[in-house]
């Protein structure tokens, strides 16, 4: 169980849902040790005061949490599916790319800022104008964020220093802030932050940038270069009575038929393996060959089967083409049927179409190699195609054939037999070679 | 049993009864096309689907007239279609079977199988009839989603990490496909009312919630009141009290 998630449950709900928690879970083990006995409360920890005192409709929500707690707390919770990474793609056409959620809610300045500089961190991509260029670097105010998290910063009037020994020089000589104007929108990498005295520092080295954002581009940017999220908060700020449901749907990316499956992506949330709070539908509770694809393949085989049996018989009573046509039925409802294959294989070795024969018992052998009448069938096929290809005078392919069959079933006698007949053959042609004048 | 009532309190008592016994019915029903939805790899916006074709089926028609197994599986095959995941009806059968009849062998390919078959894919056509073939919806996921980006970027990253209210959120919206709370509310609420639960469950405060000039739900949905969002909070937790209670 996951502890700092149970202990931030607790510090909300308070001694109610302590005790909640202690009957509905008392025979979980997993739960013995942070719970503690009732007897325990006054003990080194902090008194569980409720930071809602409020209503008591609370106690049903607190009935939930305690009968749930072995699924919610439970640590397998936070592995379901790793977040597509985090380059925050803010392609319209996916999704719609909203405003910061604290200006639709009007969220104060101060608290704005306070949660800024709580949250900000180090590898932070931040955009923003150069307010000032001194000597040692140039002070910049900051619009917005590139990366990371998303906020509605542009009227706080924070401001950040990049020093000289973070601006890149553009030419070989000279100061490389000559390059730069009051005025310039610039897009930089956040290299070190000061919280407690609301102070940044700036670099435009892509190497104070994470690993999966060092493509992105430093420096002097364009205002289209503007992340999407600002230029939609721009436009709620001239518009602010628009809601958010407004901005939502009026957005592309909000029609995008593909816009769950995207949004899952970046959530990390699993379709394959779908969370549930009910007891019943724990997938972990589901056997695979319970599944639609397990259940096809078992099916499929057994109906390939009927029709092969139905196969074998024609072929013995001689029908030929009756039995060809099941065995080929078989295969299409089960392609790498094993019994087809083999029955198919005899049928063509039957009708001397040797090379078709081969081929299916190979393909049967690779799906089943421990099949015996595949491995026999085939042995003495490789065997017949090799007296064949002899009596054509191909010795060497002969030859292969002969080995081939020996490489199966080292016992095969036949292959022996005729793997030394066919080189006492090849001996004597080479003893006596043809009068070639 | 109870003693006797007058005529009219007995005939309330047998109503509600009746009801309560048609939700279990309903309950094991939905949970049977959730449960064949993952087996058949489906995905929660055709189980959603599904599950409310069904329910909406039953508010029309008497569940007796029925079987409504049946339906749930025409269910399932015609959300497939409408929600652009196509399923083979004898893979719906093959799971369908094996859940109704446990570690049975697979099904052989005869009349019986066909008669199957042509049940379901007739039972699509009634259903789309009683349903006036409006089978399409407008279903929480979508809003849910966008709602938790937009909560992501305003939480302290590391919290939003460390604390699963994503996953928390959308196992309440699939889990609450057992009740008919897709028919009782739009989305748009059931979308924020599934995120508060989520968050309550964890003990998670939306930062400068209170200090804000709007709580963050009522950003999301304009319409939306508190007591709206208890409502359905407590419907669903109601929801899950079933899941015990089913054998």
């Amino acid at each position: 169980m996951d502890r700092d998630l149970l202990r931030q449950s607790l510090g909300c709900h308070g001694p109610s849902l302590l005790s909640l928690l202690r009957s509905e879970q008392q025979d979980n083990p997993h739960f013995r040790g942070l719970l503690g006995p009732a007897s325990d409360t006054a003990r080194g920890a902090p008194p569980l005061q409720a930071r809602k005192e409020r209503r008591g409709d609370n106690i049903e929500i607190q009935k939930f949490i305690s009968r749930k707690a072995d699924l919610l707390f439970a640590l397998s919770w936070k592995q379901n599916v790793p977040t597509v990474s985090e380059i925050n793609e803010e392609n319209e056409d996916y999704y719609a790319v909203m405003p910061p959620l604290e200006q639709f809610m009007d969220v104060p300045s101060v608290d704005r800022r306070e949660l800024f500089f709580r949250d900000v961190e180090r590898g932070d991509v931040v955009i923003g104008r150069i307010s000032s260029i001194r000597e040692f670097g140039f002070f910049m105010v900051l619009i917005c964020l590139g990366s990371g998290i998303i906020r509605d910063i542009s009227h706080l009037e924070i401001t950040a220093l990049c020093p000289l020994r973070d601006v890149p020089s553009h030419s070989n000589h000279g100061d490389p802030l000559s390059y730069y104007q009051t005025g310039d929108l610039i897009r930089a990498g956040i290299k070190d932050i000061d919280r407690y005295h609301e102070k940044l520092v700036v670099s435009l080295y892509s190497s104070s940038l994470p690993p999966h954002l060092s493509d992105m581009k430093l420096g002097v940017i364009s205002s289209e270069d503007l992340p999407l999220h600002y230029r939609r908060s721009v436009e709620l700020n001239s518009n602010s009575l628009e809601s958010y449901e407004n901005v939502m749907q009026h957005s592309m990316g909000f029609m995008n038929p593909g816009v769950v499956e995207f949004l899952l992506g970046k959530l990390g949330i699993s379709e394959s393996n779908p969370p549930s709070l009910m007891r019943g539908l724990q997938r972990t509770n589901f056997s695979e060959e319970d599944f639609a694809f397990m259940l096809r393949k078992k099916q499929s085989a057994s109906w390939a089967l009927k029709c092969v049996k139905i196969g074998v018989d024609y072929f013995k009573v001689g029908r030929h083409v009756d039995a060809m046509n099941e065995y080929n039925k078989a295969l299409e409802i089960d392609k790498q049927n094993v019994e087809a294959l083999v029955a198919r294989g005899a049928l063509y070795a039957t009708k001397g179409s040797l090379n078709k024969a081969i081929e299916d018992f190979e393909v049967a052998l690779e799906a089943c190699p421990t099949h015996r009448n595949a491995r026999k069938y085939l042995c003495q096929t490789l065997v017949e195609r090799g007296g064949q290809l002899e009596e054509e005078e191909k010795l060497l392919n002969a030859e292969s054939y002969y080995k081939k069959a020996l490489a199966l079933d080292e016992t095969f006698k036949e292959a022996e037999d005729a793997l030394s007949k066919l080189h006492r053959h090849m001996q004597v042609i080479l003893y006596f070679p043809l009068n070639n004048y | 049993m109870e003693a006797p009532e007058s005529g009219a309190e007995a005939e309330e008592v047998r109503k509600e009864g009746q009801l309560a016994s048609e939700a279990k019915v309903h309950f094991k029903v939905t949970r049977f096309i959730m449960e064949a939805g993952v087996k058949l790899g489906m995905q929660s916006i055709p189980i959603a689907t599904a599950c409310t074709i069904y329910h909406k089926f039953f508010c029309e028609t008497k569940l007796d007239a029925y079987d409504p197994y049946l339906i749930a599986m025409s269910a399932i095959y015609l959300a497939g279609k409408v929600e652009e995941q196509h399923l083979r009806t004898r893979d719906i059968i093959n799971v369908s079977h094996r859940y109704l009849n446990p570690k049975s062998e697979p099904l052989e390919l005869d009349s019986w199988f066909w008669e199957l078959r042509d049940s379901i894919v007739q039972c699509e056509l009634l259903m789309l009839r009683v349903l006036h073939f409006r089978v399409s919806f407008q279903h929480p996921h979508k809003y849910l989603l966008h709602y938790l980006i937009s909560l992501k970027n305003w939480m302290n990253r590391h919290s939003w990490e460390r604390t699963p209210v994503s996953l928390a959120a959308w196992a309440l919206l699939r889990d609450s496909y057992h009740g008919a709370l897709c028919l009782q509310y739009p989305a748009q609420h059931i979308a924020v009312a599934v995120l508060y639960l989520a968050l309550q469950c964890y003990g998670v405060e939306v930062p400068a919630d209170s200090e804000a000039e709007k709580p963050w739900w009522q950003v999301f949905s304009e319409d939306l009141t508190k007591p709206v969002i208890d409502n359905i909070v407590s419907d669903l937790i109601q929801i899950y009290t079933m899941d015990t209670e089913i054998p």
